[in-house]
């Protein structure tokens, strides 16, 4: 019993990528639209009413888009009115809405994903692409900000020393480039030492291992098939035609065969499974509390 | 079984003419517990970093060691150095604790069954998710040490592993060492400068002078041995110095022994403490001080009432988080305060402009003084803050040509005082002026800040080392959440506190009254052999 954040970094690296790569390579409207609700259903049940304004923001970004495409875009063969000598068309006013839907969708997705994805999984997925990537990201983050602590404190320090004072801008640059300066020779310095300790760990005497913090189980397999899955015949589906759409000059639907059908529908059931999967952990929770 | 033995080591480092250790030898057996001594620059930091191979510096050396060991590797010693931050190498407490046995390419279900263990054995467990950024100092040296421990070494070195921590955090270090040593009869060999506690726990104590080993024996005999050499002397424990000062045979170690000798050779009751210094007008005031960091943190200082005389010494004491540091930077104008007024000799801070307040007023000593030094050599840095030519209370002139980054941490110390004594200040802020400074350079500091005094320069210095308030400070100051909850000169104030008090007035307490240092008891007592009185 786990929920969807706790899966394994990398199946859920894949089921990010997969989802919203589909939802912006297809100019399928439907698709979209079913993509977006997906998302958004996913960040509600995750964050339930917090953040309910930035939700607004993403609505106002969303209208914003279906009104300006018409503005800049004149092809489309159905005229709604002329503006400035300017046709405004049906067609530009649809592919504007479609548009404002995938890209709120892949938004959605990526506010979850940066929710779900912390540093410690994003190095895990990291480390599974190049172990020798990981530890380097993982040092370079140590150091951002060791880096940004000792900048303060050598300015602290300087302000007191009454080095430079604040009324003059070039007095601030020239104390702003010598702390500069002085942070290399600071981290040199501390390179060193932290060199020593790496080494001093057997760091570069033989082959590394890697720690792994997450392990993967029966559901991070399942879950990894089920987004393959649906995913593949999705992308089966798209190449096969079934999910062809355009806009211009003119709306044209693909021809509706089962084949559309079964894609939109493995669709639906891919965005949905995070929301699945949380909701069959609070029913197993309900269940598990009653039975106490 | 013999672990460890050095035969005849001579090391010179590439490029020097001096050796910087000569022709030491000696055995360490398994499970013994062995403290190095000596002063800054006698070479214990080369001796420990030869024994480790993947430290060993670059130079020519002469004679053998031998490490008897059965691993192999870099598991087999393991190194902990002084700097607590600098060690570690990663983002994550797990992974740092990790990161010595991926080097070893150590299976998955080994490491996470030693980290496991490990964690639990140091109390980890708690911390294991968080930022290494994030820990405080005594935290970073307990992760380097635990660090070093997953990956099982026959020898762990320390080279001065408390140096930088507050002396709470120093004694949990401790603590841990000697529970290493007793339950795992794990062999130890550690260099230090703080010696009080250490000193009753050790096997043997070994000496260094200028590259040599001078003494090699159990730590009784090792004091006894050095009764006669003043300079090594000022480091060793509280009670083995008053054993010294008053000849007795047997010199005590410990609190209790001390306090067994003060009971016996006590003879007169001390000269009453002198009343409280005379009021002169003041040159610092803090008042009803309200400062916190962040909005959602709670308060740091809270309502906070503190009053300095010009021409005292005020040192401010308490634990750590009690706001003392804070306080000193919302006092140099380097913090505002969200409520309150700060008035420097009389003159609210905010009247001071421009610097005005920077310019032959107010200086403070930040607590790593590196952040001070932004040249390459002693004198430019000196020449950038118009302090070439002045006159100092002590001289610097042997380390022109060095880089700053490359002094001792007591030369470090002097350099970026001469620096901000450049500004002429009549108040000077210090900032735990003594942390990571060895005895003899303690002492050198109480000289040149009594000396500053005597010049008419007000002093406050937030200190964590009871023994250094003790000796220099005319008034102590008890931080607590944010508060200065009680203020005395250093004679009652020490001997009112119990835990918070120096090894001198532990020793005391109850037989003598306001005795807070050694000097101070001793004169109070007969000397051995002496006449009673």
């Amino acid at each position: 019993m786990k929920a969807f954040s706790d899966y394994h970094p990398v199946v859920l690296a894949v089921y990010f990528a997969v989802t919203a790569g589909i939802t912006m390579f297809s100019q399928h409207p439907v698709l979209a639209g079913i993509s977006l609700l997906g998302a958004v259903v996913l960040f509600l049940v995750r964050n339930g009413r917090k953040q309910g304004m930035s939700h607004l923001l993403f609505l106002l970004m969303l209208a914003g888009m279906a009104l300006i495409n018409p503005l800049v875009s004149h092809n489309g063969s159905t005229v709604l009115f002329v503006m400035n000598h300017n046709p405004v068309t049906l067609e530009a006013l649809l592919y504007g809405i479609s548009a404002g839907v995938t890209m709120t969708a892949v938004l959605y997705w990526m506010r979850s994903l940066s929710q779900i994805m912390t540093r410690d999984k994003l190095l895990c997925v990291c480390s599974r692409l190049s172990p020798g990537l990981a530890l380097v990201l993982s040092m370079a983050i140590r150091y951002i900000s060791l880096f940004a602590a000792q900048a303060r404190k050598i300015h602290l320090a300087q302000k007191a020393a009454g080095r430079y004072g604040d009324h003059s801008l070039i007095d601030r640059i020239r104390g702003g480039m010598r702390i500069f300066s002085v942070l290399l020779t600071w981290a040199l310095e501390h390179g060193i030492t932290t060199a020593d300790s790496m080494e001093a760990r057997g760091y570069g005497s033989g082959k590394r291992t890697q720690f792994a913090r997450f392990r993967m189980g029966t559901g991070d397999g399942l879950l990894l098939a089920g987004t393959l899955l649906t995913g593949g015949l999705t992308c089966g589906g798209m190449a096969a035609g079934a999910l062809s759409f355009s806009f211009y000059p003119r709306i044209v639907w693909g021809e509706v065969t089962p084949l559309t059908a079964v894609s939109l529908l493995s669709f639906g059931l891919l965005t949905m499974l995070p929301v699945i999967i949380e909701a069959k952990e609070a029913l197993a929770w309900k269940y598990y509390l009653s039975r106490v | 079984m013999e672990i460890l033995s050095v035969e005849g080591l001579s090391f010179t480092h590439a490029g020097c003419s001096e050796p910087a250790v000569r022709d030491v030898s000696f055995r360490v057996r398994e499970g013994e517990l062995i403290v190095l001594c000596g002063a800054t620059g006698c070479g214990k930091s080369t001796l420990l970093r030869l024994l480790k191979p993947e430290l060993a510096p670059n130079g020519t050396q002469h004679g053998r060691i031998h490490f008897a060991g059965t691993g192999s590797g870099a598991a087999r010693i393991g190194f902990v150095m002084q700097r607590p931050e600098q060690q570690i190498v990663t983002d994550r407490v797990w992974h740092e604790l990790a990161f010595g046995l991926e080097n070893l390419g150590v299976p998955q279900e080994i490491m996470a069954a030693r980290i496991a263990e490990m964690a639990s054995y140091f109390g980890i467990e708690e911390w294991y998710d968080r930022d290494t950024a994030s820990l405080s100092g005594g935290q970073k040296q307990l992760l380097n040490l635990a660090a070093v421990m997953v990956m099982e070494p026959e020898l762990l070195i320390l080279d001065e592993p408390t140096a930088q921590l507050d002396p709470i955090a120093a004694s949990e270090f401790i603590a841990v060492l000697h529970r290493l040593s007793r339950d795992f009869s794990l062999t130890i060999l550690v260099a230090e400068h703080r010696l009080e506690e250490l000193i009753p726990l050790c096997d043997r104590l070994l000496v260094m002078e200028a590259g040599r080993l001078i003494l090699d024996d159990a730590p009784r005999q090792a004091a006894h041995a050095l009764r006669h050499h003043p300079a090594r002397l000022c480091a060793m424990p509280a009670p083995v110095r008053l054993g010294c000062l008053l000849g007795t045979e047997r010199l005590p170690l410990t609190v209790r022994e001390g306090r067994a000798l003060t009971a016996e050779y006590a003879c007169k009751p001390p000269e009453p403490a002198e009343t409280a210094p005379r009021r002169t007008s003041p040159a610092l005031t803090l008042e009803h001080i309200r400062f916190r960091y962040d909005r959602a943190c709670p308060d740091v200082l809270q309502d906070l009432n503190l009053t300095v005389h010009e021409g005292e010494i005020c040192c401010l004491l308490g634990g750590n988080g009690s706001g003392k540091s804070t306080a000193l930077g919302v006092a140099a104008g380097l913090l505002r305060p969200m409520t309150g007024e700060v008035r420097v000799f009389g003159k609210p801070l905010r009247r001071y402009r421009d610097g005005a307040l920077y310019r032959e007023c107010l200086a403070m000593l930040p607590q790593d003084v590196q952040t001070l030094f932004l040249r390459h050599t002693v004198r430019e840095e000196l020449a950038d803050a118009g302090a070439l030519g002045m006159d100092f209370p002590f001289d610097l002139s042997y380390l022109y040509d060095r880089h700053p980054y490359d002094l001792s941490g007591g030369e470090q110390q002097l350099t970026a005082l001469a620096k901000i004594l450049a500004q002429k200040p009549r108040l000077l802020l210090l900032d735990e002026p003594t942390k990571g400074l060895d005895a003899a350079a303690r002492q050198t500091l109480t000289g040149i800040l009594r000396q500053l005094q005597a010049q008419g320069v007000t002093l406050v210095i937030v200190t964590h080392d009871a023994e250094f308030a003790a000796q220099c400070a005319d008034r102590c100051v008890m931080f607590f959440r944010g508060q200065a909850v009680c203020t005395d000169i250093p004679a009652r104030f020490f001997s009112s506190n119990r835990f918070y008090t120096t090894a001198a007035s532990r020793m005391s307490r109850g037989i003598l009254s306001e005795t807070v240092t050694v000097e101070a008891i001793a004169a109070c007592c007969r000397t051995s052999g002496g006449a009673p009185c």
